[in-house]
Formats: structure tokens, C-alpha cells, sequence
């Protein structure tokens, strides 16, 4: 894939998904991103024994490598002055700074904004944070469970009331991995007007405004109207009001979902499509107001419907129906779907304790129509030497930072 | 070998970085390394064959050993016969 970012070094002192996912992309765009990580512990999502329910196997990590591959790794305790002068003589070198640790913390290792300026005032520093770096809960941290998912109003929408409480966000990392990308978007213009106006920015992205953005259109509606939109109780059948938009149940329990907005011009192809061509001239369906005020009837001819056939039957079938419908896919299936990877969704990476490779999920965005090309995460502490002797650190100060324990 | 040098192994393709540790003989495959490699590779002793991975710190026992891979191969890296091990980071152990 082009390399729009070569050139770039971005000095990333953050741990887990959300501000980590902003260097993968970076890194996948091209940018050479330096990730620093604590001498003994490494980063923190390293630790995850178990993720999503699952049990981790130590040896072999995704969820290490999703939000760093194409790094390399720089171990510094930077709760040590010591260390401090190492991230300052990287900092130098940088065009970004990246970060997610909290404004207490950032204040009393002096790597704020005011510190990282004084050695390079053209850098860009980039801030992840739970909840913005402005307001009573600046120094409040979260992850995307309780800022994004919670917090941020999604649990709340997406659980229908019948349920009886909210479901949980279900997907690990699902609000960093969007925040992520927002940071990296960021940073990107960033960059762009750095490059037009010789002007360094400061830019925020919090796991709340990253819920509020992808929930706008909810929020905006329900602030003008004082009410708000939530899901209904799964079921096989029409939306109340527009019976092409619901999902309906196959004969073997798979489920297509009908989203034709629309339906108007669609009317014809779908009752056809549904083996109930003679249902476009009758009068309560064939016009798109009767459709939309007879909902209730079409919803139920349609349950029978797809009731008749197995989920592989529609999958096949509906591809030539003109309006918008899609097979309900798991995250498993989906990492066959031959368009998804027709499109380089997935690429590869070697496994750092050997075997076979790790597959890993591209970012949303391509250039060129071309593949990403990068390399596996990084061991932690893996470039300690190489990038300090890169900078130009004598050996004789390495091993004296390490005796200090300032670098692994 | 020296901190801050490089040796390559005399049987693969294996290059580590001396990270720690001085005045020992670094085995690879079962043979020393040295600092130009050899330019026709002998054979690896099967008791030292279980390879080496790129980016992986190598310890001794004692501490006092650290090398880094910087290029792997099929030899196992050794001191005095024994074989060293990784050394991993120790993250605190987390759960969602």
C-alpha cells in the first residue's frame, strides 16, 4: 500500500487499544512508530489471560498485534528522570507525540505538552483520553467499556427495554479501535496543516466523543425531538411502518436483514424475489404509501416467506434484488466473505515465536487499491539498543541507563 | 564477545547483538560464534537445533548473559553446552 506517512515518526507512550490502534494505522500508512513500553512489564495489553472469554495463548497474541503491529518497541521506565531524557531525546526526533496516559501523570513524569514542546516546539501532541482533557473528569481514566459503551449512551440504545438491563459492548476493544482510528484522522490533518502553515496543533480524542460522534445522528434527533430511537425485542418481521426494512427468519434459523430505506422503487423485485410476484398489484401493497400503512400485513406475508427457505436459499437468491438486504454474518463467517476479502480486508504477519502466521484485520481505509505490507508487532523492549544506538547513544550510556533500570 | 557487538553463528544464519556479558564463548548449533560468521556453513549439531526467532533476548541462568536476535536460524544459541532461554516481559495479568 502507498506509504503516505513515510517520513513520519510518531513517539507513542501509550498502552492498550485505543491511542495504540492510532500507531498501527500510522505505522500501516508508512510512518516509523516508535512505542514505548515499561522495561519489565511491557505494555499492559500484553497481560490479558483471557480477552472476550476467551483464553489467551502467551506465544501468539492478536490482540497485541491489532493495535501494534509495524512498531518497534523502546523499553523506558519513564517514572525515572533518567528515562524521561531518553523519551526527550526521541521526542526531538518526532513529528507526533502520541499519547493516553492522564494529565496527573503526564504533569508529574513531564511529558505534558509544555515538556515535549520545550525540546521540539514543531511537534504534534496527540492526546486519547476517556473523556476529553477538558472538564471535571479530565483525570478520570476508562476504557471503551465504561466510557464509549456505557457512559457514552450506546448500551443504553442498542438494549431493547424488554431485556431488562443493557448489554454489554460484546466485542473487545470495539470503541478503542473506532477511537483509534478518529485519533489517526486527526493526526493525519494535523500533519496536512503543519505541512501548509508551519503550525503545530494539539489534538484530542476521547472514548465519549468517539461514542457521541458514531451516535450523533441519534443524539441530534433526540435532542430535537426529546425523544429517542432504541432496538426492539429481536423478531422475525417488518419495522413498524416499512415492512422491507426488519429482519426475517430463514427456515434453518439463519436471519437476512431487509434494509430497503426506500421501498417505493423496489416493490416489484422484492415480492418477486419472495416467490410472491401477484403481491405488487395488490392495492395495499403496490404503491409505497399502502405498503408503508399496511405494514403489518406485508410483515406477516413476508415472516412466511422466508420461513419456506434455508439461510444459503436467500443468501444466493437475493442477489439480484434491486433494493438493500444483508445475510447476518458472525465475525467468524465474515472472515470468509469473499468480498470482504476480495477487498485485502485480512493480511498476514509472521508469528514471533514461529509457526504459522498471524492473520490480522486491515484498517478502513486503502490507497491504491493495494494491500497493507507491514511487519508484526513488536517483542517488548525488542528495539531498545538498535533505536538508541540509531539516535546516537554512545554504548557506555546505554549500559548506564540500564544499570539504572531507566531502559531494557 | 563484547556488549554492543554483533556475532554470527559458523553454522546458520543466525546474527545476535551483545546486550550484556563479556569474555564468554557464545555457541550456536553447537558450534562458536564469531564475529564474521563462516562463509561455508558446517553442521549443526542436533542437540542444538531448536532455532532461534528474530527480536527474542537470549539470558543465561546467572543474569549475566543477555544477547538479542537480530537474524534467525535453525541453531539453538548455548553457553558451555547449556541452552539459554528467552527472556519475556512479566505483564500483570488482566481480564475483560
Amino acid at each position: 500500500m502507498a506509504q503516505v506517512m513515510k517520513g513520519v515518526r510518531v513517539l507513542e507512550v501509550a498502552q492498550f487499544t485505543f491511542v495504540p490502534a492510532a500507531g498501527a494505522i500510522l505505522a500501516d500508512w508508512g510512518a516509523d512508530v516508535i512505542k514505548i513500553e515499561h522495561p519489565v512489564r511491557g505494555d499492559t495489553q500484553r497481560g490479558f489471560i483471557k480477552l472476550g472469554g476467551i483464553e489467551t495463548d502467551p506465544n501468539r497474541c492478536p490482540f497485541v498485534e491489532h493495535p501494534n503491529r509495524g512498531k518497534r518497541s523502546v523499553g523506558v521506565d519513564i517514572s525515572t528522570p533518567e528515562g524521561m531524557e531518553v523519551i526527550y531525546e526521541l521526542a526531538k526526533t518526532a513529528d507526533v507525540f502520541l499519547t493516553n496516559y492522564l494529565p496527573n501523570q503526564r504533569q508529574k513524569m513531564k511529558f505534558d505538552i509544555e515538556h515535549i514542546r520545550a525540546v521540539n516546539p514543531n511537534i504534534i501532541y496527540a492526546r486519547g483520553s476517556a473523556f476529553g482533557d477538558k472538564g471535571p473528569d479530565r483525570d478520570v481514566g476508562g476504557f471503551d467499556g465504561t466510557a464509549f459503551w456505557n457512559r457514552g449512551g450506546l448500551a443504553d440504545a442498542f438494549s431493547p427495554k424488554e431485556l431488562g438491563g443493557p448489554i454489554s459492548q460484546g466485542v473487545p476493544a470495539f470503541g478503542d479501535s473506532i477511537g483509534g482510528m478518529n485519533i489517526a484522522g486527526g493526526i493525519a490533518a494535523a500533519l496536512f496543516h503543519r505541512a501548509q502553515t508551519g503550525e503545530a496543533t494539539e489534538l484530542d480524542v476521547s472514548l465519549l466523543s468517539t461514542a457521541w460522534w458514531a451516535a450523533g445522528t441519534s443524539i441530534d434527533m433526540g435532542i430535537e425531538t426529546n425523544q429517542i430511537m432504541g432496538n426492539r425485542m429481536p423478531q422475525s418481521g417488518g419495522n413498524p411502518g416499512n415492512p422491507l426494512m426488519g429482519n426475517y427468519y430463514c427456515a434453518d434459523g439463519g436471519v437476512i436483514n431487509m434494509c430497503t430505506l426506500t421501498p417505493g422503487p423496489h416493490i416489484k423485485s422484492f415480492f418477486q424475489h419472495i416467490g410472491k410476484p401477484e403481491l405488487a398489484d395488490d392495492e395495499r401493497f403496490s404503491e409505497v404509501k399502502a405498503l408503508m400503512q399496511n405494514w403489518e400485513a406485508a410483515s406477516e406475508i413476508i415472516v412466511a416467506a422466508f420461513a419456506e427457505k434455508d439461510f444459503k436459499y436467500w443468501r444466493e437468491h437475493l442477489k439480484t434484488y434491486s433494493g438493500q438486504w444483508a445475510p447476518v454474518q458472525s465475525l467468524l463467517d465474515i472472515a470468509t466473505d469473499e468480498q470482504a476479502l476480495a477487498n485485502d480486508m485480512l493480511f498476514e504477519v509472521e508469528s514471533a515465536s514461529g509457526g504459522d502466521p498471524i492473520k490480522l484485520v486491515r484498517g478502513p481505509v486503502q490507497f491504491n487499491h493495494e494491500p497493507v505490507k507491514t511487519e508484526r508487532a513488536p517483542l517488548a523492549s525488542e528495539h531498545t539498543e538498535l533505536v538508541l544506538m540509531e539516535l546516537g547513544m554512545e554504548w557506555d550510556k546505554i549500559e548506564e541507563l540500564k544499570e539504572k533500570g531507566a531502559i531494557a | 564477545m563484547k556488549p554492543g557487538t554483533k556475532l554470527k553463528s559458523t553454522v546458520c544464519n543466525t546474527e545476535v547483538m551483545v546486550i550484556k556479558g563479556s569474555g564468554l564463548v557464545v555457541e550456536c548449533g553447537g558450534a562458536p560464534m564469531t564475529a564474521e560468521g563462516a562463509a561455508d556453513k558446517g553442521a549443526i549439531n542436533p542437540d542444538f537445533a531448536g532455532g532461534t526467532l528474530m527480536g527474542k533476548r537470549y539470558v543465561n541462568e546467572e543474569g549475566t548473559v543477555e544477547l538479542l536476535c537480530v537474524k534467525a536460524g535453525e541453531g539453538a544459541l548455548a553457553i558451555d553446552g547449556k541452552v539459554l532461554p528467552t527472556k519475556d516481559a512479566k505483564p500483570l495479568p488482566s481480564s475483560d
